[in-house]
């Protein structure tokens, strides 16, 4: 019996002393236990979550400045004009290429920005035009772009004869101004925009591979070229999932600059009327009301200042782009 | 490796290159519509050839010859200086003097622009670059950013409106007003003939009509030249010989400049040499938006009339421009740089 009871007294000292030392440690960690995930394993692999996403973190907060917002705005605004013109547009596509009285009307409730040479509405003009320079001048840089990375990975990565062969055509090819190109192949062939459209993408290529050729250089270079070879991946394998990845980012920051530039370059081929003139385009609209200026200013202004805001837009995000991107920043 | 040294393997370089474009010139002007023996014959006099006359006329042109001998007839011809004559533009008139006709003009506003642009530039670049993220910087940037997007013939067309009619204080148009006479031809440069002839009126005159388009030209290329001036700058600033300068107690006027701007011009430089062969070579929207006939407008004519020497001879004209343009930059980079020798 009195066994019994001093085993169960031990149990119960026992209990009151681990219930204590349950209580004293509470007591004692309460402060890191209320952290959230305050637990040692857990916090290891939080640590290493929130270091990776440190640098996108900071990459996102550093692109949130004004300019970079209102140019993503704007290219917003674009691309919704592009694929929605006939919502935001008061008039349809089949009065914007028809004829109509009322011509040069001035802007009034109807039509907000007034009418062109052929009683079309500006307005209207404006919002169907964002669909052409975009759908020209997003392919024609695919082309640029994916010729140029591929050809200058290649150049950089082989070097000898390859790259001295690519280099040497890339030079040649750049110093031709496209500008004349684009009239001769408008003159031969007639002004089929599909073949202004490839000869400026073939055009852009050599400025690609120039540039993603000298950090391809640097790249190969490093330790975990090396580190790949040795584990055996193959030489594609290694310029496109290993080196390619961390060499493109001068190609996305030169990617949006060059839409503008695209845009402009259209805007220019078909303000000196050598476009085709069939499409709806805000250089075609400028080239038809230039004679105008004076009297009719809103038919040929208008547009203009369309292009202006939408490589504006482009602009903008490139240069939040770049000042985001930049490896000297790191620390701010 | 040394200077000259360098020079000698650039120089080398251009030599393919220009061949290169020679070839591609010559593939696509053969490409073009038309036979050049018929316009030629038009052009002389006899509008409606029979078949006799336009075989010996190709004979004599070297036209049934086999094309890789046409190809060096082509190159041959381009280097000797026969450059052959117009067909379409001014029947007749050979094609060097007809570039040398218009010549002038686009070099007159390829000059003015790129010196305001430079000078400009480059100070509001340390400007926006030493004040950095203030209210000065934000101003310019967006100036420039402005100036990088806009169409250089929307603001063209701007100013027209809003500074020759809306409130007419520019002429609007062409190099010269009416009533004027030109000046009789000594160089062929309009301000240095009219120096030389003495009616200082034509020279005001002259500089009123063209300082709208080289506010557009100056406007554009300023841009550019800024974003880079400042960008380079700030690259530049945050180095450690900056703050060793300031520590020695620089001035800070000499730390920018003779410190800092020295190193920072070298990327601007080529950004101007580009710009310099991009206005050379003619500036043709804005010559098309301001009626400046000069050598943009000279290209573009004789491509769409199938000029076929006009375009020959101007096309050649313009890579050569462009290749010594690349040159002269390479090399200035060269001479600020050791380190670019390779």
């Amino acid at each position: 019996m009195q066994e019994y009871q001093l085993e169960i007294e031990e149990i119960d000292q026992k209990k009151e002393r681990s219930l204590q030392k349950i209580f004293k440690w509470f007591l004692k960690n309460i402060k890191f236990l209320l952290i959230p995930g305050s637990r040692i394993e857990e916090l290891s692999r939080r640590e290493i979550e929130y270091e990776k996403n440190r640098s996108q973190r900071k990459f996102i907060r550093r692109l949130k400045s004004v300019l970079t917002i209102s140019g993503l705005i704007i290219i917003f605004i674009i691309i919704t004009l592009a694929v929605f013109p006939q919502w935001i547009s008061p008039f349809s596509y089949d009065h914007i290429t028809g004829i109509h009285p009322s011509a040069w009307g001035r802007p009034n409730a109807i039509n907000i920005l007034g009418r062109t040479a052929q009683g079309r509405d500006v307005f209207g003009r404006l919002v169907f035009g964002a669909r052409t320079s975009l759908t020209i001048a997003l392919p024609s840089i695919a082309i640029s772009v994916m010729g140029g990375v591929v050809l200058g990975v290649l150049a950089a990565y082989y070097r000898g004869w390859l790259d001295s062969i690519i280099m040497r055509v890339s030079d040649v090819i750049f110093a031709f101004p496209g500008l004349v190109l684009a009239l001769v192949i408008i003159k031969i062939w007639g002004a089929r925009i599909e073949y202004i459209l490839l000869v400026w993408g073939l055009l852009g290529i050599p400025f690609y591979a120039r540039l993603i050729r000298g950090n391809v250089l640097q790249a190969r270079a490093l330790p975990y070229v090396a580190a790949a070879k040795v584990a055996g991946a193959g030489n594609w394998r290694i310029m496109f999932r290993h080196i390619l990845p961390n060499t493109i980012q001068p190609i996305i920051i030169s990617f949006t600059f060059d839409i503008g530039g695209v845009i402009l370059g259209l805007a220019a081929l078909s303000y000196l009327g050598l476009g085709d003139a069939s499409l709806v385009e805000w250089g075609n609209d400028i080239s038809f009301a230039r004679g105008n200026l004076y009297t009719a200013p809103w038919a040929s202004l208008w547009p203009g200042f369309m292009i202006l805001v939408t490589v504006l837009g482009f602009m903008l995000v490139g240069d939040g782009l770049r000042d985001a991107l930049d490896p000297r920043l790191k620390n701010i | 490796m040394s200077l000259i040294k360098y020079i000698f393997r650039r120089v080398l370089i251009i030599i393919p290159e220009l061949f290169g474009a020679l070839t591609l010139t010559f593939i696509l002007s053969r490409l073009m519509p038309g036979n050049p023996a018929v316009a030629l014959l038009v052009s002389r006099g006899i509008p409606k050839p029979n078949p006799n006359i336009i075989a010996q006329m190709e004979h004599e042109l070297g036209l049934d010859l086999p094309i890789i001998i046409q190809y060096f007839r082509y190159l041959g011809e381009l280097f000797t200086g026969q450059w052959g004559e117009s067909v379409v533009i001014v029947r007749q008139m050979p094609v060097w003097d007809l570039i040398l006709q218009f010549l002038p003009f686009t070099a007159d506003l390829a000059i003015f622009s790129i010196i305001i642009a430079s000078y400009i530039g480059i100070k509001i670049g340390v400007i926006s670059a030493t004040h950095r993220n203030k209210a000065r910087d934000t101003i310019f940037r967006f100036f420039a950013l402005v100036g990088v997007s806009v169409p250089i013939f929307f603001m063209g067309m701007l100013l027209q409106y809003l500074l020759g009619y809306v409130i007419p204080i520019f002429p609007t148009a062409s190099y010269k007003s009416i009533e004027y006479k030109s000046p009789p031809r000594v160089t062929g440069f309009y301000m240095i003939d009219s120096l030389i002839s003495g009616k200082l009126y034509l020279v005001a005159d002259y500089l009123v009509h063209l300082a709208l388009p080289i506010f557009c030209l100056a406007f554009v290329t300023l841009a550019g030249i800024v974003r880079q001036t400042r960008s380079s700058m700030l690259e530049i600033l945050e180095q450690d010989y900056i703050r060793t300068a300031r520590a020695k107690g620089c001035k800070e006027k000499d730390v920018i400049h003779s410190h800092a701007l020295k190193n920072a011009l070298i990327p601007t430089v080529t950004i101007i040499g580009l710009n310099v062969a991009g206005l050379l070579t003619g500036a043709v929207l804005t010559e098309t938006t301001f009626g400046i006939y000069g050598l943009g407008r000279l290209l573009v004519d004789s491509i769409n009339l199938t000029d076929y020497w006009v375009l020959n001879g101007v096309v050649f004209l313009m890579t050569l421009i462009y290749l010594c343009a690349n040159l002269f930059t390479d090399v200035i980079y060269a001479i600020l740089d050791p380190r670019i020798r390779y």
